[in-house]
C-alpha cells in the first residue's frame, strides 16, 4: 500500500512540532533529521526560535542543505561561532531549552543506549559511544530523539546500557509520538494511516495512550518547506524509512 | 618541515589527540603519514573522531581510543573497522561522552588533577569508567561527577592558515581545537596555507593557537581530504565511498590522497633544521621551539612503502541508521 505521509516526512515533521517560540533550539552531529527540523521550523513556523547547531551556527542562513549535519555550511550567516564547549556549557547551566539528542534505544522511563548492544565488555555491536547524550540529556531542559524503525529492539522493556537518563522529553517513530508524562513515556499520537495496535506490538515497553489520537496532517506550510529542503528527495531516499515496520537483521 | 618529519616526532605508543570533528577539518594527511610510517600501539584522544580513527584501527595502528562519539557521519553510518576492532577487543575503548572527555582535558589543561562536568546522573558511564562524584564543598547540597586529568603526548590540529612560527588560525567552528592544544604536551600544526606572521600581527584576536605553545608546523594543502576544510573544500563523498568499500585494499585510498601526490621540493631539505626528526617523547614538552615550514616536501616520494598490515575487511554495516549526537 502507499503511503501517503512518508515515515521520513514524519519524522522530520513531528520533531519540528517539538520547536516553541524564542527558545535556544540544538542540533547535534550525525542527526540529520533534526537538522531539517530545525530548517523546517524556521520556514514553516511564524514564530522565531534561537537555531543552533554543532557546526557552530547561531541563527544561521545556510546556502544549501548538506548530508552532513555538522557540515561547516550550517553556520552561513551566522553572526557568531558558538563552538562546542559554548554549547555544552550552555547546556548545563540550564541555558538548552530544546536539545535533540540521537538514541539507539530508549526505554519506558525515556532513558537512552548510544553505547552498544549487547554486554558493553562483548559488544554483538559496538555502537557511536557517549557522544552528547550523558551530559545533555540530564541537563537540558527538553531533550528529544528520534528513530528511523519502530520496534521492540529499539523501544524496549531493558537497555543493554544506560548511556545516559534524565530530561528525555520526547520520542519520534515513523508512526508515533512519545512525551514523558510523570516519568514514564507517554503515547501522543501516532500515524493516521497504523493503528494504535500496531504502536503496542512494536513498543517493547507498557505505556499510557490515554488521550492520544492520530497525529495530525503536515499543514500545507510544513510539507512546503520540507520539500524546499529535501527537493530531489536525497534525505528521504538514504533515511530509506517505512512505515509499515519488517523486521530488520 | 615535512608532514613525513612531524608524523617521525611521533613515537609508537604515543597518546595523541586530534583535532576536527568526523569529516570535518581533522588532520588526516597526518595520520595517513602515520600510517604510511607503520606507528604502532597509539592512544587515539577524540571527542568525535570517525575517518580518522577508523583508518589507523584499519592499518592496525591503535591500542587505545578515549572517544565520545565514533562514526564516520555524514551519510555513512557507523566506522566499520574501529567498531571491529573495539568488537574482537584489539583496541581497548574508553568510552566517554564528549563532555566528560573535555573535562578530563579540561582539567590537564587547568592544571589541576580532575574536572566537574555537568550532568552524567544515571548514565552507567560513570561506574564504568569509575569517576567519582564529589558533595559541593561549599554546601548546596549538589553532587557533580569529577573526570580525572587527561593529558595527551600531542595535539595535532589542522588549521587553515598557519605561519613560520606556528601561529594558527581556523575558519568556521573551531571543534574542540582549542581545548586539546592546550591540555597535551606538544602541539603539531599542519596547515593548508602559510602566511605571514604579519597577517597574524594584523588581528591577533583571530588566533587559535599561539606560536610559543606549537613545536612542529608544517603544509598539507587538501590535508582535511576526504573530509572538509572550510571555505576551501566540502566532503569528497565519492572518496569516502570507495574507501568504505572493503573489496578496495587500503593502499589505493592512500595513493590517492592529496599529499601523496606532492612533488618533493628541492630547498626543502635544506630548511629543515637537524634535529627535525627527533621523536617526541611523552615528558619533554619542548616550549618555544618551533620547526617552521614551507609547503615542502610532504612525503618522501620514493617511501611509502605498501601498508600491508591492514586489518581484516568487516563487511560495511548498512543495517542501522546512524545514531546522532
Amino acid at each position: 500500500m502507499p503511503e501517503g505521509w512518508s515515515g521520513f516526512s514524519y519524522i522530520v515533521t513531528n520533531l519540528a512540532r517539538f520547536v516553541r517560540p524564542d527558545e535556544v533550539t540544538f542540533s547535534g552531529v550525525n542527526s540529520t533529521p533534526p537538522m531539517l527540523a530545525c530548517l523546517l521550523a524556521k520556514r514553516a513556523y511564524d514564530f522565531d526560535f534561537v537555531y543552533l547547531n554543532v557546526a557552530g551556527g547561531v541563527q544561521p542562513r545556510p546556502s544549501k542543505i548538506p548530508l552532513s549535519s555538522s557540515d561547516p555550511v550550517l553556520a552561513e550567516g551566522s553572526t557568531a561561532i558558538f563552538a562546542n564547549e559554548d554549547f555544552y556549557d550552555l547546556c548545563t547551566r540550564g541555558g538548552m531549552d530544546l536539545c535533540f539528542l540521537g538514541a539507539a534505544q530508549v526505554d519506558g522511563l525515556g532513558r537512552t543506549n548510544v553505547s552498544v548492544i549487547g554486554d558493553w565488555r562483548r559488544p554483538k555491536v559496538r555502537l557511536p559511544g557517549g557522544g552528547g547524550g550523558a551530559v545533555m540529556l540530564p541537563t537540558a531542559r527538553r531533550a528529544v530523539t528520534w528513530r528511523t524503525e519502530h520496534s521492540t529492539r529499539i523501544l524496549v522493556e531493558r537497555l543493554d546500557f544506560v548511556t545516559a537518563a534524565g530530561g528525555l522529553h520526547g520520542v519520534v517513530t515513523p508512526i508515533a509520538v512519545f512525551v514523558k508524562r510523570e516519568g514514564r513515556l507517554a503515547l501522543q499520537s501516532w500515524h493516521p494511516e497504523v493503528s494504535l495496535d500496531d504502536v503496542r506490538g512494536g513498543t517493547g515497553f507498557d505505556f499510557d495512550a490515554a488521550g492520544a489520537a492520530p497525529t495530525p496532517l503536515p499543514t500545507p506550510r510544513e510539507a512546503a518547506a520540507l520539500r524546499s529542503l529535501d527537493p530531489d528527495g536525497r534525505f528521504e531516499r538514504d533515511a530509506n524509512v517505512s512505515i509499515r515496520q519488517e523486521s530488520a537483521p | 618541515m615535512s608532514l613525513a618529519e612531524m608524523a617521525a616526532r611521533v613515537p609508537d605508543g604515543a597518546s595523541v589527540a586530534l583535532g576536527g570533528s568526523f569529516l570535518h577539518r581533522g588532520p588526516f594527511a597526518f595520520v595517513r603519514e602515520l600510517i604510511r610510517q607503520r606507528r604502532r600501539g597509539l592512544e587515539i584522544v577524540k571527542q568525535s573522531p570517525g575517518y580518522d580513527i577508523d583508518i589507523l584501527c584499519r592499518a592496525g595502528c591503535v591500542a587505545r581510543a578515549r572517544a565520545g562519539i565514533v562514526a564516520m557521519e555524514g551519510n555513512f553510518g557507523l566506522a566499520p573497522w574501529y567498531r571491529r576492532a573495539v568488537e574482537t577487543r584489539q583496541v581497548e575503548l574508553e568510552e566517554h561522552a564528549c563532555m566528560t572527555l573535555t573535562a578530563g582535558l579540561r582539567a590537564a589543561a587547568y592544571g589541576v588533577p580532575f574536572q566537574p562536568v555537568g550532568g552524567v546522573h544515571g548514565s552507567d558511564l560513570a561506574a564504568l569508567n569509575r569517576w567519582a562524584s564529589v558533595a559541593d564543598p561549599y554546601g548546596s547540597g549538589r553532587d557533580v561527577w569529577v573526570i580525572p586529568a587527561i593529558r595527551p603526548d600531542v595535539a595535532v590540529i589542522h588549521v587553515n592558515e598557519a605561519d613560520e612560527l606556528g601561529d594558527a588560525r581556523v575558519r568556521g567552528t573551531s571543534h574542540w581545537d582549542r581545548i586539546l592544544t592546550r591540555a597535551a604536551r606538544q602541539v603539531f600544526v599542519v596547515a593548508e596555507k602559510l602566511v605571514p606572521a604579519a597577517s597574524f600581527e594584523d588581528c591577533p584576536e583571530l588566533t587559535l593557537v599561539p606560536g610559543f605553545m606549537v613545536q612542529a608546523v608544517c603544509v598539507a594543502p587538501r590535508g582535511a581530504w576526504p573530509g572538509s576544510c572550510w571555505p576551501h573544500y566540502e566532503i569528497d563523498y565519492p572518496a569516502v565511498e570507495s574507501y568504505l568499500d572493503s573489496g578496495r585494499h587500503l593502499d589505493a585510498h592512500l595513493e590517492r590522497a592529496p599529499e601523496a601526490a606532492e612533488r618533493v621540493r628541492p630547498d626543502a631539505a635544506e630548511r629543515v633544521r637537524p634535529d627535525a626528526a627527533e621523536p617526541a617523547r611523552a615528558e619533554a614538552g619542548q616550549p618555544g621551539r618551533t620547526e617552521a615550514a614551507e609547503p615542502t616536501e610532504p612525503v618522501r616520494a620514493e617511501a611509502a612503502a605498501p601498508v600491508r598490515a591492514e586489518a581484516a575487511e568487516p563487511t560495511r554495516p548498512r543495517t542501522s541508521e546512524p545514531v546522532g549526537a
